[in-house]
């Protein structure tokens, strides 16, 4: 690579870029908090206006109901509809507290969410929203992908249970996804992507799981389960191999 | 005052948060962790705005708490928490191929492909290269900051700068061909 081409290089990685409503949310969390912390202290500077006190408490609390209101009003809206960001907040939010292992999940849950809107959108016949949904189901699917391709090994190999929830989800979304192409006549979008970090964890869980099982002391039937997975396994049929795993461990 | 304070940080903040994000993702390749610390660096940039401005506000204050160059203060934070972060949590520095979001639609998807593998290998040298070389490429190449203002950053002359980034990119080169 020539001295051009790598500054040529460098220049590209300025599509790094944060994402929009962590931008938003993290502005509005430095400085909102602030306001209020102000609006407090001026209190204090005036003690004169003790009188005012209890009516000017009454704005904040006031001001609280509207916004908790708001924000309810909100969980009823669909993509491309004017209070959808609130909701896209309180999305966020709640997948920026759950820990790395819940986001996955957390991700589909949403994009299952995503199509039962373009259900409510092509019943209400409000062609101008078809896009804003597509596109944040289609976001969804690609984070929860993301996330997925991210896992821990370790984790997932030790409680399969997770990567259960992950599988009956993303089932759940496959179905979803083509009543809802059928219905609407249209394609959503592309799950490859999801697919394939969902297939190599499984692959890895698996092939973990099965050498975990060998070196243990097994029963007759166990080891006749276990014999029966691994042929899933040589079959890469993975999905199979973590049901009949996650029944020889007891989790069903 | 408070409401133009507000807006004039508000102001800043839309200015620099993509820039100290890269700056920071590029050292520490997650995009959590690289928000993270965006977000402290505009909190403790906020308190310090504010109490300069409130200190602005009274007579016979101590003169050197005023920010004289925003940039170069929030770049200071950046790196200091940079520091505190690899110090405290003893992190080893994880090399990953994802996120960074490439957009040029019209490229097709072979070039695309070529393309995010050199940025990738790119993205994996920055991060295991010297820190004040690192720093100089993001700013020079990347942010296409002049060298005045990244002699102001780093407090060093021109020509010390100028000797720096000439040297940093030899670096980035070696690495980028050691590592192939």
């Amino acid at each position: 690579m020539t001295e051009k081409e790598l500054i040529f290089q460098l220049k590209q990685l300025r599509t790094i870029k944060p994402r929009k409503d962590w931008v938003v949310l993290t502005r509005s969390r430095i400085l909102g908090l602030e306001k209020d912390r102000f609006f407090l202290g001026g209190l204090r500077i005036f003690p004169l206006f003790r009188f005012f006190r209890y009516k000017l408490t009454l704005a904040p609390i006031i001001s609280v109901l509207i916004i908790i209101g708001l924000f309810g009003f909100a969980q009823q809206t669909v993509p491309g509809q004017l209070f959808f960001s609130l909701k896209k907040i309180t999305e966020t939010a709640q997948i920026s507290l759950s820990s790395p292992i819940e986001k996955p999940k957390l991700h589909l849950k949403l994009a299952n969410k995503r199509l039962e809107d373009l259900n409510k959108i092509a019943q209400a016949n409000e062609v101008e929203n078809l896009l804003p949904a597509i596109e944040e189901f289609q976001m969804n699917v690609s984070r929860a992908a993301e996330k997925l391709a991210r896992m821990d090994l370790n984790v997932t190999s030790s409680d399969p249970l997770v990567l259960k929830e992950i599988v009956q989800e993303s089932q759940k979304l496959e179905e979803n996804k083509e009543k809802v192409e059928a219905s609407l006549g249209i394609i959503v979008g592309d799950t490859e992507e999801l697919e394939s970090a969902l297939r190599e964890i499984e692959k890895q869980t698996a092939a973990y799981l099965i050498k975990d099982l060998e070196n243990r002391t097994l029963k007759e039937e166990d080891k006749n389960l276990l014999a029966e997975a691994k042929e899933d396994f040589e079959k890469e049929n993975y999905s199979r191999v973590l049901e009949k795993i996650w029944r020889l461990v007891n989790y069903q | 005052m408070f409401n133009l304070l507000r807006k004039t940080y508000s102001q800043i903040y839309d200015q620099y948060v993509d820039k100290i994000y890269r700056f920071i993702f590029l050292k520490v390749n997650s995009p959590e962790i690289a928000e993270d610390l965006t977000s402290e660096v505009f909190l403790r940039g906020w308190e310090a705005y504010k109490n300069q401005n409130k200190i602005k506000n009274r007579e016979n204050e101590i003169k050197n708490k005023e920010i004289k160059n925003i940039q170069a203060f929030l770049y200071q934070i950046a790196r200091n928490l940079i520091i505190d972060y690899y110090r405290d949590k003893g992190k080893a520095q994880l090399v990953s191929t994802e996120n960074a979001s490439l957009a040029d639609l019209n490229q097709n998807l072979e070039e695309k492909a070529i393309l995010n593998s050199d940025l990738d290998q790119i993205k994996e040298a920055l991060a295991n290269l010297k820190e004040d070389y690192r720093e100089v490429i993001v700013w020079y190449y990347l942010e296409e900051f002049s060298i005045p203002e990244i002699a102001k950053i780093l407090n060093k002359s021109h020509s010390a700068v100028r000797v720096m980034i000439h040297r940093a990119l030899q670096a980035l080169k070696s690495l980028l061909v050691s590592q192939k």
